[in-house]
């Protein structure tokens, strides 16, 4: 047994000073939790200490923050999902998929209208990166069949947090996709087609932007 | 358009619920599992590794193994906990493999740190500052309990399954972490008042 596997020697406030980090991060059971706070109401070095820690927490934070993921990860790794074998175990495939399958395989303008007006799913995900920079994304099936909508690519080195910075402030969506060659289907909440213009210019000025095409404009054309 | 409620519904779609569509061949779902998580793997592996361009393939290989495995994920450990649990095991692997073939310096790639001597940053170190780097400095397997616990959130158990050890090793891995990291600010002259 190494020292490190040796709990004799330990006293009652060095098992105190193991705990406060799980105390900190919410994680401790009911009888430690309550060990923890018993200590630190009556122990006059405790809240000292738990300062301590705190400060261990912001720098061990800090520590990991500071190692930044490649921009294009994602990119990357649906390269490599693509290529991965998986049919064979697909019993269902999801309802986005089937749409998409049957999309791709008649006539856009047809498509679009059927694909909007059947996907039923309500998939809004909040991505955040760790850390807390940058707003949701929201990847939504909607039930809103008649949502305008723009489609998109975007290039390789695009940074999630700046795609979901510019959607989120326009209330747009990603309604679907990537679709084959990583289009996106993106909702645009326009009720006026200036506004739709104005969104879908937004997006496209953006240098995350690969390609961006129009589709279907408000109804009332305003 | 998208109504708050609805939103807020999806929003929580959890990370299980994802995982039983990733059994299902959805391949959407491991993106979306991919963008909530890949962060926190690939610093975890940059960690474990000690190399950027190691954690870059490790993390696409956790989550590979995350569509090939999710049949058999039976749940009872957070998702999270599940990823980080691959991620070890192939940084454990991949260090074994890179031990056995001769080292390419270039390629190692190593974490970048301040470049100065431990006088010299002590001396310009705030304790913050000093906290992050010492931490850093802490041996690997007393540095990746802080690591899990404070950074991943993750519990005495949690860090025992990840680790693969017992649990009373995790908490005594803890006592002497902090021990350590106690000892060295009071070294660099640091007010600390334990141990």
């Amino acid at each position: 047994m190494s020292p490190d596997e040796n709990p004799e020697n330990m006293s009652r406030r060095d098992e105190m000073e193991a705990l406060l980090p799980f105390y900190l991060n919410g994680t401790l059971e009911a009888a430690d939790l309550a060990a923890v706070e018993d200590w630190l109401a009556t122990d006059p070095a405790a809240l000292a200490a738990l300062e301590e820690a705190e400060a261990e927490f912001s720098g061990t934070s800090a520590a990991n923050q500071a190692i930044r993921p490649p921009a294009d990860a994602l990119s990357r790794f649906s390269a490599a999902l693509d290529a991965e074998a998986g049919v064979e175990r697909v019993a269902s495939p999801s309802l986005l998929s089937r749409l998409w399958a049957g999309f791709m395989a008649i006539p856009a303008g047809v498509a679009w209208a059927a694909a909007t007006a059947a996907v039923v799913l309500v998939l809004v995900q909040a991505v955040m990166e760790p850390g807390g920079r940058g707003g949701p994304i929201e990847i939504a099936g909607t039930e809103a069949a008649n949502m305008p909508f723009a489609l998109v690519t975007f290039k390789p080195d695009a940074r999630i947090a700046d795609i979901s910075a510019v959607l989120s402030g326009q209330g747009a969506v990603i309604l679907a996709g990537p679709a084959a060659g990583g289009v996106f289907k993106i909702g645009i909440p326009a009720k006026t087609a200036a506004d739709y213009e104005r969104i879908v210019g937004l997006i496209a000025a953006q240098p995350f932007a690969e390609t961006v095409s129009a589709g279907r404009k408000p109804a009332n054309g305003g | 358009m998208v109504s708050p409620v609805a939103a807020t519904s999806a929003a929580q779609q959890t990370d299980r619920e994802l995982v039983e569509r990733v059994a299902g061949g959805d391949r959407a779902a491991v993106r979306l599992l991919f963008m909530r998580h890949h962060a926190r793997v690939y610093r975890f592996a940059a960690r474990q590794t000690g190399s950027e361009l190691m954690a870059d393939d490790i993390t696409n290989e956790v989550f590979l193994e995350l569509w090939r495995q999710a049949p058999a994920f039976q749940g009872r450990s957070e998702v999270s906990t599940w990823l980080l649990g691959i991620a070890r095991f192939k940084a454990l692997s991949a260090l074994r493999k890179r031990k056995e073939e001769a080292i390419d310096e270039d390629e190692a790639a190593a974490i970048p740190d301040t470049g100065d001597t431990p006088e010299v940053a002590v001396m310009k170190d705030d304790k913050a500052t000093a906290l992050k780097r010492m931490v850093n400095a802490l041996p690997e397997e007393h540095r990746t309990v802080i690591d899990l616990a404070y950074y991943h959130a993750k519990s005495v158990v949690e860090i025992a399954e990840v680790l693969q050890i017992p649990v009373a090793t995790v908490k005594t891995r803890m006592f002497y972490a902090r021990k350590k990291l106690g000892e060295a600010l009071q070294a660099a002259g640091f007010e600390r008042g334990w141990p």
